[in-house]
């Protein structure tokens, strides 16, 4: 398997890496960031969508920095861990992405900026070319959309990260950085519809860190993932949760793997609370019925909706067993 | 006892101190050369048999080769001996071979399911900078095949293209990023055909058959093979007193091998082709490459590299092999080609997709009366081993219960998808895990324990099936008791809480089949073995045998190294050439340690000979008193009086310089003269039981599997290590089957999953404990009573892992793989039936034993006995399958019932109630239909 050419660049600071994607903007030509590469290096492997140019954000000093409220992106899944201070929930998530080899090379910028996933996507080049391609990998034809034909406006690619619903319900936000400056949100508004936009950096902008609030440290949460194999598996569905003990409004819960996007689900929770409070069994209902997962992954869509319901009762469970 | 020095009594007044040697004389290498061990080590006599003088027990009784017994390494847990190279990375495989000014070849697969080449233009290939070599079906439209009757394959596609990934053309060029690119310059016009992927619909008429068969082909079907069979008393069959019956769909899996294939062709400067290739069976490469390449088989050298894992899916003759060859002959250079993994997907050869449907019936004693089977197995787009696998679904179901009748119809048909073929297990697994779960179903509604129904009901040592095998020894009641007191079955069956369970299951399988594929076994053998020793007094065995990583070497190097009493460090095993290596049938149907080292051993007992007949000269004792021990030679009642192995071979040598001997096996004639008797015909048979204990999270329906007690008959473990690790690699593949593991053909007809993150193969945290369990029935046949070890292991995990998923939810499920889904769709239908809301609310399958329980455990007490005098051979009267319902031994069966059938073909009255697969019995073959197109 042979990886197509590309020039690799390594800015040794942000400004640099800005004022590089700048240049590169300019003067017309595609680049990919690169963070540990266990998400792009693969794809481009696979000849999907590779480009010209890739910037590493690996000689980027202050992309290492790992404070306990503060993760810059190149921080390794591998140093999310109890001793260096971590949220506990965060390093339960951790450990769940993958296996313990790749975890020492991807990162928690990666894992938040992963690529959305389908099995009409990523495959080879001439497995993709025995289908005519597809919308997220058109290579100039236009092609349909293989999950849903006869649509091509949208990509129902799936998000797969197991870090973003826990950044989510600990209220974290993300720092980006591009040639237009530098600026701040929730994590839970940085994802954007759909599977090809898959967040809202824009061209030259990169995640150059997360920060999680002081309050994140009173909160309890859990993490549910759905998976074959308990090595190696990306999730094909999965369900965080966390509160401050004994105080139901505090719950939040967000999802993964169910749609092109992760989701923090507010809007469910407050609903159910004024309702039910803090009762599994409904509290999983209203959550199964927000989300509509597709058949893109390993397991069927009908399934892992089903799974939804268990997922979020256990980690519900394990919030108030933990009390 | 003490030791000896290797070669005592050496005059002090020859040999020079001062490093000259003595006028006249060249000191051969020193005395005890062989070993850093300058003595002898004792006789082990744990490792002797006792009825040769040794302490080893022999349960079974005599055996062919005790003689041949040294003590010297035969049953001892070794290392491989090839493992060095293995871990230290030097073994070579296929890509490592790299040859001066090798260019790099690349093969352009086909875009459709089904269609027809037009036309192939090459100019703008040719026309790249870099591009050397060009090649299409056109260059070679000789067919091949793994099995002569079936040769369908071509090197590339000559006229229509099979399914996606099917072979279209290659170049070769100076470096790969270049032969990438050529690949997209070949103009192609396509003509699209229609395709066809359920194998059901492979039963009926199509406009245009994946294959055509002349006067052969049936109607206009996609059938490649169909097959009946039906032995003994159907009117069993009638008011039985229990039954089961189960519709399973089982997954195509593939074998996971980690290394991808890889391939070198040069052809030397004397236009000889040397091709380097990981391959299970070279010989056939062999026939296949000359026969594509109009190229004598002389002028061919199949070089075998490493093999990094084949399981079956290394063993026909490969379309890129030929297309290396073709570009190295075009190019004048060596050519390699490496597979991606998408690659090794779409060339598959896996285990075949397979509808199968079992009935079985028992009467008011608890005898099986009746097994039903019918499988619809879903071929791919060319035969491959398919017309065994045919077979084998349904004769491998014979054994090892003693059954009142037998009933099989089998399909095989060509669909547009990759070929599968033979991976471990070959065509056994399926059916056997539709029969072992329906024998567990079947003891439920006889309420009694699924153990007992077996135990009661077995095929003893040294009888006949059904079918016509000849089963001689048996460990199959041995391992169900084994099993049965490892895992506590009798506290737990039936007695765990919802979410845990416990199942057990059997297996049968073939060691080595009886029928070479290329020639009869009376005018060839199967296997032969080549020894020299020459001065140094190392052993250089000669022999075809592929080790594919199961240990063949070793197991040869291990018998040569027992009967001549030497190190087995000093015996050096060369395999790797087809020059140097005698013809070898190659590493599958679970061949080569039975065969080749039987083979093996026949050569080392003619070099022993000429050993001993050397020191019977020097010492003047007859050879029957000499004992061979350690590098010495010695007088069985003074140890004294002897010469060390070195002085004996120089003696030996002196009027014919090196030692050179040879041997063969080839199996005794056996079986049937029905159509197809010959498939599934060994010269003996593997027996195991597994138990599986299981948790089952039934909200979710994900099942891990705990631990298993695994008991194998392998005869007589030659290197116990080896054994275990068979063991043990067996159920981490066959739990990949049963719980997580298939190709996942989707919407269109495409391989979606063909990578290693989805196709899930279990990793280290789905492993669970495995309690190797190694049954030694001595095979009176077998090297030193061994038997195969390789893919009869893999049987029983797949039924016992499913019977234990119902022990814990009580839910019977029949789709492999049990991923999540299937398991949880189980649970909600059975919820639904009870009318339960809450997963965790199910009852657990419970069990009160009936008045059957008592019968079958008498029974089995009584066979116990039967079965010890007969493996001992204290018994030695006849035994054929249908003495358990009270027939005579030795009167053909058809005089003694009414209605007993032998048949291959359906009767017309049959027709209309044939299972699935047995539809195809339905059309007409072309020559019978006035045509033959």
């Amino acid at each position: 398997m042979l990886m197509p050419p590309f020039e690799l660049h390594h800015p040794t600071s942000v400004a640099e890496a800005v004022d590089l994607a700048s240049s590169l903007m300019e003067q017309g030509l595609g680049f990919d960031w690169v963070a540990g590469g266990t998400d792009v290096l693969p794809n481009y492997k696979w000849r999907i969508n590779p480009q010209p140019h890739v910037i590493s954000l690996a000689a980027i000093e202050e992309a290492h920095s790992l404070l306990p409220t503060s993760i810059g992106c190149m921080v390794r899944l591998d140093a999310l861990t109890a001793d260096n201070g971590v949220h506990p929930l965060l390093v339960e998530a951790a450990a769940k992405v993958a296996s313990s080899l790749i975890r020492k090379s991807a990162t928690v910028g990666g894992n938040l900026c992963l690529d959305t996933r389908c099995f009409w996507y990523n495959q080879g080049e001439d497995w993709r070319r025995s289908i005519d391609w597809c919308h997220k990998a058109d290579c100039g034809t236009g092609a349909d959309c293989r999950v849903i034909p006869n649509q091509n406006t949208l990509c129902v690619a799936t998000y797969q990260g197991d870090l973003a619903p826990n950044f989510m319900v600990l209220g974290a936000s993300v720092h980006l950085i591009g040639p237009q400056g530098e600026r701040q949100l929730p994590l839970s508004e940085f994802y954007a519809l759909d599977g090809m936009k898959k967040n809202v950096l824009e061209p030259g902008e990169f995640l150059l860190k997360v920060t999680l609030p002081e309050e994140a440290f009173s909160r309890v949460g859990s993490y549910q993932k759905l998976r074959v194999r308990d090595s190696w598996d990306f999730p094909e569905a999965g369900v965080a949760a966390s509160w401050i003990p004994s105080q139901p409004e505090s719950l939040k819960i967000a999802s993964t793997a169910l749609e092109s996007i992760p989701r923090l689900h507010n809007e469910e929770v407050s609903k159910t609370l004024a309702s039910n409070g803090m009762e599994p069994v409904a509290m999983a209902a209203a959550i199964h019925k927000a989300v509509k997962p597709v058949n893109n992954t390993a397991l069927p869509p009908r399934y892992r909706r089903s799974m939804v319901k268990t997922l979020t009762k256990r980690a519900l469970r394990a919030l108030q067993q933990g009390e | 006892m003490g030791s000896y020095k290797q070669q005592p009594g050496s005059d002090a007044s020859e040999i020079r101190r001062d490093g000259k040697r003595v006028a006249g004389k060249q000191s051969f290498p020193p005395p005890g050369s062989g070993g850093s061990e300058p003595r002898m080590r004792p006789r082990d006599l744990d490792y002797i048999p006792e009825t040769v003088g040794g302490r080893e027990p022999k349960p079974a009784g005599d055996h062919i080769h005790d003689r041949a017994r040294t003590g010297t390494s035969v049953g001892k847990a070794m290392p491989l001996v090839d493992s060095n190279a293995k871990v230290t990375g030097q073994a070579w495989y296929g890509d490592d071979v790299r040859l001066q000014g090798e260019l790099i070849g690349k093969i352009l697969r086909s875009p459709h399911h089904y269609a027809r080449i037009k036309s192939i233009d090459t100019s703008r290939v040719e026309a790249l900078p870099g591009v050397i070599a060009v090649a299409t079906g056109q260059d070679a439209p000789n067919r091949f095949g793994v099995l002569p009757v079936t040769k369908d394959e071509h090197a590339m596609a000559v006229e229509k293209v099979r399914h996606v990934g099917d072979l279209v053309a290659c170049v070769a060029a100076i470096d790969e990023a270049t032969a990438i690119e050529a690949l997209s310059l070949f103009d192609i016009e396509w003509e699209e055909l229609e395709p066809v992927f359920d194998p059901k619909l492979g039963l009926e008429d199509h406009d245009e058959p994946i294959h055509w068969r002349g006067k052969y082909h049936l109607a206009r079907t996609n059938v490649q093979k169909r097959v009946f069979q039906e032995f003994g008393d159907r009117s069993l069959v009638n008011s039985p007193h229990a039954s089961s019956h189960g519709t399973w769909t089982m997954s195509g899996v593939h074998h996971g091998f980690t290394e991808p294939h890889a391939v070198v062709a040069h052809w030397d400067p004397n236009g000889r082709l040397q091709l380097y290739t990981p391959q299970q069976v070279p010989h056939y490469t062999h026939r296949a490459l000359s026969t594509v390449l109009d190229v004598p088989m002389h002028q061919i050298n199949v070089v075998r590299t490493f093999v990094g894992g084949g399981f079956g899916g290394k063993s026909d003759p490969f379309p890129h092999e030929m297309c290396a060859a073709l570009l190295a002959r075009k190019a004048g250079k060596p050519v390699r080609i490496t597979f991606d993994r998408e690659e090794v997907y779409w060339i598959n050869r896996g285990r075949h997709p397979s509808h199968i449907d079992v009935k079985m019936t028992a009467d008011t004693d608890g005898r099986i009366s009746s097994f039903d089977i019918d499988a619809l197995i879903d071929g791919g787009g060319f035969a491959s081993f398919g017309h065994v696998t045919s077979y084998y679904n349904g004769v491998l179901a014979t054994a090892p219960y003693e059954l009142g009748s037998f009933h099989y119809t089998g399909a095989r048909v060509w669909t547009n998808k990759p070929a599968s073929g033979a991976m471990r297990g070959h065509g056994a697994v399926n059916t056997r895990c539709a029969v072992e779960v329906g024998l567990d179903e079947m003891a439920e509604s006889m309420a009694v324990d699924p153990i007992d129904l077996r135990l009661a009901n077995l095929l003893p040592p040294h009888s006949r099936t059904i079918s016509g095998f000849r089963i001689t020894s048996n460990g199959m009641r041995e391992a169900l008791e084994r099993v049965r007191e490892g895992s506590n079955w009798s506290e737990k069956f039936r007695q765990l809480p919802l979410g845990k369970g416990i199942g057990i299951g059997c297996g049968f399988f073939i060691s080595g089949s009886g029928l070479p594929i290329h020639w009869d076994p009376k005018n060839f053998p199967h296997a032969t073995v080549h020894i020299q020793v020459d001065m140094d007094g190392g052993v250089t065995v000669h022999t075809g045998a592929a080790d594919i990583g199961q240990g063949s070497t070793t197991a040869v190097a291990q018998v040569v190294s027992e009967v001549l009493a030497l190190p087995v460090d000093m015996i050096h095993v060369r395999s790797h050439e087809s020059d140097t290596s005698p013809v070898d049938l190659g590493s599958y149907s679970s061949r080569v340690t039975f065969m080749n080292a039987n083979a093996a051993i026949r050569a080392a007992i003619d070099v022993r000979d000429q050993l001993l007949k050397a020191a019977w000269e020097m010492l003047g004792y007859h050879p029957n008193v000499l004992v061979l021990n350690d590098r010495r030679i010695y007088y069985k009642h003074d140890p004294s009086i002897g010469v060390s192995y070195l002085q004996a071979l120089h003696k030996a040598q002196e009027d014919t310089g090196a030692l050179i001997a040879r041997g063969a096996y080839r199996s005794p004639p056996m079986g049937g003269v029905h159509k197809g008797a010959a498939a599934g015909l060994a010269p003996a048979y593997s027996f195991s039981a597994y138990v599986a204990e299981v948790d089952v999270d039934v909200e979710t329906g994900r099942v891990s599997c705990t631990n298993v007690w695994a008991a194998h008959d392998c005869g007589k473990a030659l290197n116990p290590l080896a054994v275990k690790g068979q063991i043990i690699g067996s159920c981490h593949m066959g739990l990949g089957q049963v719980l997580s593991e298939k190709m996942v053909y989707g919407r269109t007809g495409h391989l979606q999953n063909a990578n290693l993150l989805e196709y899930k193969i279990p990793s280290v945290h789905e492993m669970p404990h495995v309690e190797a369990i190694i049954v030694e029935s001595s095979d009176p046949e077998g090297p030193f009573g061994a038997k195969e070890a390789g893919e009869g292991p893999l049987l029983p995990i797949l039924p016992a892992v499913v019977n234990a998923v119902y022990d814990a939810i009580g839910v019977r499920l029949r789709d492999l793989p049990l991923t999540p889904d299937v398991v949880y769709n189980g649970i909600e239908k059975h919820m639904k039936t009870l009318g339960l809301d809450d997963p965790l609310d199910l009852p657990s399958p419970r069990l009160e034993h009936g008045p059957l329980q008592a019968t079958l455990e008498a029974r089995s007490e009584a066979h116990r006995e039967r079965d010890r005098l007969r493996q001992r051979s204290e018994d030695t009267s006849a035994y054929v399958n249908g003495v358990l319902f009270g027939f005579d031994p030795n009167r053909p069966l058809a005089e003694q019932v009414e209605g007993w059938r032998e048949a291959d073909e359906p009767l017309p009255e049959q027709l209309a109630e044939l299972g699935f697969a047995g539809r195809a019995w339905l059309k007409k073959e072309q020559r019978h239909m006035g045509g033959d197109a």
